[in-house]
């Protein structure tokens, strides 16, 4: 997450999340996202991290944490039991990006999903150009040492969602810093933006 | 401020206990560290493991050692006693001061032996209450324990839920397993095995069930270490000799060690309490008396807690942890959790382990502040 412009994205978060909503942050990091919402919208926070020291930093701040894994631990709680839950620049570093997105729209009635957008014009034209695996700003790990497992471009995530029977319902542009209501896939869209920031929820049968 | 003191509860109501028989003005032994402050919501509620007792920060009369948790508990420390008053009650059916088996039975004026009552963690319990109640705290900042003390501390978030603001259960589960119950077993018919036993009736005899409690008490051990670190610690090395010795002394690091464990603990516990705390924690089922629904048991659980586990722990390993959080989880409640890494075994709570201390340390100052 450090990865990102975190304010703005955390501002853009916070405009999609209705005060007092109940919220889980899915691989929370610090807490600082989930500290933010609390002051901005006295949301009833969750946080799940992976990493332990993060955890206990989470501890500290008094927010309530599961260390748990994304990949595994989800299924551990009832369907609908938050108003969101938010899953930021974590989805490619999960083994199965498919199996979490449901789990979350399972768990909570609406997601918020952020990730490295592969698509965007900077990684296209390094991949084309370069001939190696991008290594930028936001994407700083090697290929071979990179947490990521499942880089995908926006175009990906918008068919996995489809495939996966989840709606997205809008998108943001972290360039413009606007939400828009979701219409599709646009072209300019996916090639100028960096990171892909979406809520989406559950296709109800 | 920290010298043991015993107070005789139920002096004008009866505690009536799980099994039907009830305890009249009986007595609880405990130390308090700090002073309850103004509001009083400043209470720690510490509640000891099976062969625990009241002496958590300060030393055992009889051993000599310091208190079992003066890592945790202390000026600076994670519960710290200059913020906060500390409440460690000796059990009932303990051995260090607490009504017990060894204690007078006041109406008969004999000594109980067995013919103490049966008692569960939910006795402990109601009797820890009389004494939070004696003391005038109406709500308890927070309750934690390690082991048995994760299940009293169980049991006061479904039983007391409106007293407990929040909650430390370590290393525990809501229920004692199959194999729980085998490894008490062993214990207790150890101790049953020893002819000094004698039915529970050896208090005025000069020979005392020590042997079968000894091995009683080596038993658990080794069910409080983990196969790594018993490895690293001894591996195959011989006590004090260079070959094997062809007969049955204690040839190896491991068995020496065993037995100082099985020698020592005879002075300070009393083979009774043995059986007695060791029954309480087989028949412990949080949820017994909402038909086996842990939803109901903890449905007015109000409180915040942070449930922790070890990873070498194999007798409540983080899967029955687990199993807490996901229940909590799935009220509502406000619950923490972590797993931390250690090859300490189940004993690591007791263990200075930086991370246990960490992760206390900042889940009870943050909540105090946000009190």
């Amino acid at each position: 997450m450090s990865l990102i412009n975190e304010k703005k994205d955390f501002r853009i978060i916070a405009d999609l999340i209705p005060a007092k909503s109940s919220v889980i942050d899915v691989g929370c990091n610090d807490g600082s996202l989930l500290e933010f919402l609390k002051e901005e919208k006295d949301i009833n926070g969750r946080g799940m991290e992976i990493d332990q020291q993060k955890v206990q930093l989470c501890l500290s701040k008094g927010i309530s944490v599961i260390e748990g894994d994304a990949d595994l631990d989800l299924y551990d709680y009832p369907d609908n039991l938050f108003d969101y839950s938010i899953l930021t620049y974590t989805l490619q570093a999960t083994k199965s990006p498919k199996n979490v997105l449901s789990e979350l729209v399972r768990i909570s009635s609406k997601a918020i999903i952020s990730f490295p957008n592969f698509g965007h014009w900077k990684i296209a034209t390094s991949l084309l150009i370069n001939r190696k695996m991008p290594i930028s700003e936001k994407l700083s790990y090697s290929w071979h040492e990179t947490p990521n497992l499942h880089f995908c471009t926006i175009n990906d995530f918008i068919d996995l969602c489809e495939e996966a029977g989840i709606r997205i319902e809008k998108q943001a542009n972290l360039k413009t810093n606007k939400l828009n209501e979701f219409y599709g896939k646009n072209l300019l869209y996916s090639y100028f933006n960096e990171v892909g920031l979406f809520l989406v929820s559950k296709i109800k049968n | 401020m920290n010298e043991n003191k015993i107070v005789e509860l139920a002096t004008e109501q009866a505690l009536v206990l799980d099994c039907g028989k009830s305890l009249k003005s009986f007595k609880t032994a405990y130390t308090t560290y700090g002073k309850l402050n103004d509001a009083k919501d400043n209470a720690i509620l510490i509640c000891h493991a099976l062969t625990g007792d009241q002496y958590v920060a300060s030393n055992h009369p009889i051993t000599k050692k310091e208190g079992w948790w003066s890592y945790i508990v202390g000026p600076e420390k994670p519960i710290d006693t200059n913020k906060f008053f500390v409440v460690c009650p000796n059990v009932i059916g303990g051995c260090m001061g607490s009504t017990g088996p060894k204690e007078i039975n006041s109406e008969t004026g004999k000594v109980y032996g067995t013919d103490f009552p049966v008692i569960t963690i939910a006795d402990m319990v109601r009797a820890q209450k009389l004494l939070i109640d004696y003391l005038g705290i109406e709500k308890i900042f927070c309750v934690t324990g390690g082991s048995m003390g994760g299940m009293l501390v169980l049991e006061w978030l479904s039983k007391f839920p409106e007293m407990v603001h929040s909650a430390i259960p370590i290393a525990t589960a809501t229920n004692h397993s199959a194999q729980n119950i085998a490894l008490n077993e062993l214990a207790r018919q150890s101790i049953m095995a020893d002819p000094n036993w004698n039915s529970g009736n050896y208090y005025n005899s000069d020979n005392k069930p020590l042997k079968g409690l000894s091995v009683a008490r080596m038993a658990a051990h080794i069910s409080y270490l983990s196969k790594d670190a018993l490895h690293s610690k001894f591996g195959r090395n011989l006590q004090d000799k260079s070959s094997l010795d062809y007969s049955f002394d204690a040839d190896f690091q491991i068995e020496s060690y065993l037995r100082h464990q099985g020698f020592t603990f005879v002075d300070r516990f009393d083979a009774n309490s043995y059986l007695y705390i060791t029954r309480a924690m087989d028949y412990f089922d949080v949820s017994s008396s909402n038909d086996g629904s842990l939803i109901e048991s903890f449905k007015n659980t109000i409180s915040k807690v942070l449930c922790i586990s070890f990873t070498s722990d194999w007798l409540y390993p983080t899967s029955e942890n687990k199993k807490i959080v996901k229940v909590f989880n799935t009220l509502g409640i406000n619950v923490s959790f972590i797993e931390i890494e250690t090859d300490g075994g189940h004993d690591s709570f007791l263990l200075e382990e930086p991370n246990l201390f960490e992760a206390m340390q900042g889940f009870i100052k943050s909540t105090y502040e946000n009190l």
